[in-house]
């Protein structure tokens, strides 16, 4: 916990200053989930205002202080995965729609991972984004939150109100399906450079 | 072990290997100066509405009420003006059913034997 439960217990009885201290000290970890979670930082902020906007709004609902971070991500993976559809809407971007030099940059990716300028960071995440076209958007969201923010299954179980069995279950079909994308690419872009 | 097992177990360690690459490449970002003022507009603009809609739901209602209640002066002052029928209801039916049954009675015609001879 960043806060103490006093802080939590305040804000949620309305007082503004302690909401205002509360979202100071999760501003920045929230920001850099909803960053990975939907991959465009340039909706980053925006996104994490929504769900501070949420949180005020719904922070008398919480039934203790103890499950606040739960319910944050909660807020956090709900925000996300609204951006996202409504994102989808708009481009529907798919893995048939990667050019091939995105289709080289993932496969090429998983080896290095160190002296990355801008331009590479961002077509690191064209190419996650494009991979995790496979899966729908929750899948999208509860793999990152597992996979790249490394929450645990009981911590997931928790967000989601999810036994961790059926979370088990979701996370190995959507990684399984990301996975075929993945392996389908590679072999697409050995095709491409086998033939140059 | 077969070709198509490697494959898949060399993806998978790719991918773990990429979503940490993804890791690497979005670190927390620092928020914007304008953050927690835009917040707060946001959340003040929200209050707005809410009580704008919450303001106009109440009038809604009332003017329901008012409606609702103004019907079930009318119905009642109607129905002193013009008194019902000193019947009850299944005894109207009861008339009426009695009619009925009678449009369906035909007077039986009785057709001596020897006419039907001619």
């Amino acid at each position: 916990m960043l806060v103490d439960f006093e802080l939590i217990k305040r804000a949620r009885a309305g007082d503004g200053p302690a909401f205002n201290q509360l979202v100071l000290a999760y501003r920045k970890r929230i920001l850099g989930t909803i960053a990975r979670l939907i991959g465009h930082p340039e909706d980053v902020e925006d996104v994490g205002q929504e769900v501070f906007v949420r949180l005020y709004f719904s922070l008398d609902q919480l039934r203790s202080a103890e499950v606040f971070e739960p319910w944050l991500y909660r807020l956090t993976a709900n925000a996300a995965y609204d951006y996202l559809r409504k994102r989808r809407r708009r481009t529907e971007s798919r893995m048939a729609d990667l050019s091939e030099q995105q289709v080289m940059v993932a496969d090429a990716l998983a080896g290095e991972a160190e002296n990355r300028n801008d331009n590479e960071r961002k077509r690191i995440r064209e190419s996650v984004d494009s991979l995790l076209g496979a899966v729908s958007e929750e899948d999208r969201v509860l793999l990152m939150l597992k996979e790249v923010e490394g929450l645990s299954l009981k911590e997931l179980g928790k967000v989601y109100h999810v036994n961790e069995n059926a979370l088990k279950v979701r996370l190995f079909r959507a990684r399984q399906r990301v996975l075929k994308a993945f392996l389908a690419n590679r072999k697409r872009t050995a095709g491409v450079s086998g033939s140059h | 072990m077969d070709h198509r097992d490697y494959d898949a177990e060399n993806g998978e360690a790719q991918l773990d290997a990429l979503f940490h690459a993804y890791r690497q490449a979005c670190p927390d970002p620092e928020p914007g100066a304008g953050f927690m003022p835009r917040l707060w507009q946001r959340i003040e603009a929200r209050e707005r509405v809410s009580f704008v809609f919450g303001r106009l739901a109440r009038h809604v209602v009332t003017a329901a009420l008012a409606l609702s209640m103004l019907m079930a002066f009318a119905v009642i002052v109607r129905s002193r003006t013009a008194p019902l029928p000193p019947e009850s209801y299944v005894e109207v039916l009861a008339e009426d059913h009695a009619r009925q049954s009678l449009d369906y009675v035909e007077p039986v015609r009785m057709t001596p034997v020897a006419d039907q001879a001619h």
